[in-house]
C-alpha cells in the first residue's frame, strides 16, 4: 500500500501476484505466490487464535478466551437467526468462512502485504462453494422439493412461468453478487487508499508552497483507513450473513 | 468449543440465557445494552452494507439474465430475441432481489432500516380506516403512541 515516489501513480501494482517460493512439478507451475502465502497466514493465524482461545483451562476467561467466546456467540446468533436451529449444523462452515475472510481483509491493512480478498478468483471460489453447498444440501435433503424454492405459493397459474423464470435468474445471480461485493469493496478501498497516499507523496515532492497542502490528502487517508477497517469487518459479516440466508433456503426451500 | 450433542447444547444454551438474563438485570440501570445474540453494526455501517448489497444484487441479476439470453441466442442463432427477453427478466429479477433484500425476513441487520419496515398483512386490515381505526386501536390496546407507530414489532420474528 506504500506510495512510490515515482512520477506516475500505479494503484494496481499492489494487486499483482508473483511467486514467493517457485515450485515446478512436471512442468506445471505450482509456485507458492504472495496470494497463497497470505491465505496460509490467515488460516494459521485463525487456527492459532482459536486454539489459544479454546484452551479454557482457567475458570476466569482471559482476554483472548473472552474474544473467542464472543465471536462464537456472534456467529452462533447469526446462524440461529438466519437459518434457524437446523442451521447450526453449518456453524463450523460459517465460522470458518467468516474468520478466513475477516483475517484476509485485516491482513491486507499491513503495509506491503497482499489483500487476498481483492482477487475475484478467491471470492468467486468462496461464493461458488456456498452456492454448490446450498444446491447439493437442498437436493439431498428435499429431492425435487428443493425446486419449490422457485415456485412461490399463491401465484396465479398464468403468471407462474414468468415468476419462475425471474426466481431462477435471481437464484443464479447469487454467486455473482456474493463474490463481486466482497471483491469490489476490497479492491476499491485499497485503490482509493493508494491514490490518496500517493497524493501526499507527490505534494511533498512538489515546491515548498504546495507542501502544506499535503495535510489535506493525509487527513483523507486517515479517515479512509478507518472507513476501510469498518468495511473489512462489515464485508466479512455480510458474506457470512448471506451464507446463512442461502443455507436457510437449502434447509427450508418452501419457507418463503 | 466443540459442537456436542443436541441435548447438551440445549442445556448449555438454557443456562447461558439464564445467566445473560441475570447479567442484563444487573447492568440495566447503567445502559440499555444491545442484546448480544443479534449483532448489529452502527447506523452508518449497516446502512452502507444494505446499500451495497442492494446495488450489487440488482446489477448481478441483470448481468446473469443478459448472459443467459446471450447464450441461448448463440445456441439457437436467433440473435437479439432472447437477449432482449432475458435482459428484461434480469431487470425484474434485480428489482425482486432488492425488494427481498430490503424486506425484513431473515436479516436482523436490516431490521432498523426505514425501507424494511414490515407491512404485516393482518395489520393492514386494521389500519385501513385512517381516522377511526386509530381510536379503536388506542382504546383497545390502551397503548401510547409508541406502540402504534411500530406495528408488528413483535410478530415478525423468524419462522
Amino acid at each position: 500500500m506504500a506510495a512510490e515516489t515515482g512520477p506516475s501513480i500505479d494503484p494496481i501494482h499492489q494487486f499483482s501476484i508473483h511467486p514467493v517460493v517457485p515450485i515446478s512439478i512436471a512442468g506445471q507451475d505450482f509456485s507458492l505466490t504472495n496470494s497463497g502465502l497470505f491465505m496460509l497466514l490467515a488460516v494459521a493465524l485463525s487456527c492459532l487464535i482459536a486454539a489459544i482461545a479454546a484452551r479454557g483451562d482457567s475458570g476466569v476467561p482471559g482476554r483472548l478466551q473472552a474474544m473467542g467466546e464472543m465471536s462464537y456467540e456472534f456467529i452462533a446468533g447469526m446462524v440461529r437467526s438466519a437459518a434457524g436451529e437446523a442451521g447450526m449444523r453449518f456453524f463450523p462452515f460459517v465460522f470458518s468462512i467468516f474468520f478466513f475472510i475477516l483475517l484476509c481483509n485485516l491482513l491486507g491493512f499491513i503495509p506491503y502485504s497482499f489483500t487476498v480478498t481483492s482477487q475475484i478468483v478467491i471470492t468467486a471460489a468462496l461464493a461458488l462453494l456456498v452456492f454448490l453447498t446450498v444446491v447439493i444440501i437442498g437436493i439431498s435433503e428435499h429431492g425435487v422439493g428443493f425446486f419449490k424454492l422457485f415456485v412461490p405459493s399463491g401465484v396465479p397459474i398464468y403468471i407462474l412461468p414468468l415468476v419462475v423464470a425471474i426466481e431462477v435468474i435471481s437464484f443464479l445471480s447469487r454467486p455473482l453478487s456474493h463474490s463481486v461485493r466482497l471483491f469490489a469493496n476490497m479492491l476499491a478501498g485499497h485503490i482509493t487508499l493508494y491514490v490518496f497516499g500517493a497524493f501526499v507523496v507527490m505534494l511533498l515532492g512538489a515546491g515548498a508552497a504546495v507542501k502544506a497542502l499535503a495535510v489535506l490528502p493525509f487527513a483523507m487517508t486517515v479517515g479512509l483507513e478507518a472507513l476501510e477497517l469498518l468495511v473489512a469487518f462489515l464485508q466479512a459479516y455480510v458474506f457470512a450473513m448471506l451464507t446463512c440466508m442461502y443455507l436457510n433456503d437449502a434447509l427450508h426451500p418452501s419457507g418463503h | 468449543m466443540p459442537y456436542q450433542g443436541d441435548d447438551e447444547d440445549a442445556k448449555l444454551r438454557a443456562r447461558l440465557s439464564k445467566l445473560s438474563g441475570d447479567l442484563k438485570g444487573r447492568t440495566a440501570p447503567h445502559a440499555a445494552a444491545p442484546e448480544s445474540s443479534a449483532p448489529r453494526a452502527d447506523g452508518m455501517g449497516s446502512a452502507m452494507a444494505m446499500g451495497m448489497r442492494a446495488g450489487s444484487e440488482f446489477v448481478a441479476a441483470i448481468i446473469v439474465g443478459t448472459g443467459i439470453g446471450w447464450v441461448i441466442d448463440r445456441a439457437l442463432g436467433t440473435n437479439p430475441a432472447f437477449l432482449i427477453v432475458f435482459f428484461m427478466l434480469g431487470v425484474a429479477a434485480g428489482v425482486w432481489n432488492v425488494i427481498r433484500a430490503t424486506s425484513p425476513k431473515g436479516a436482523p441487520a436490516n431490521r432498523n432500516s426505514p425501507l424494511s419496515r414490515p407491512e404485516p398483512p393482518d395489520k393492514d386490515v386494521r389500519r385501513s380506516p385512517p381516522g377511526a381505526g386509530r381510536d379503536v386501536l388506542h382504546s383497545k390496546r390502551g397503548a401510547s403512541d409508541g406502540a402504534t407507530q411500530t406495528p408488528g414489532g413483535d410478530d415478525d420474528d423468524e419462522d
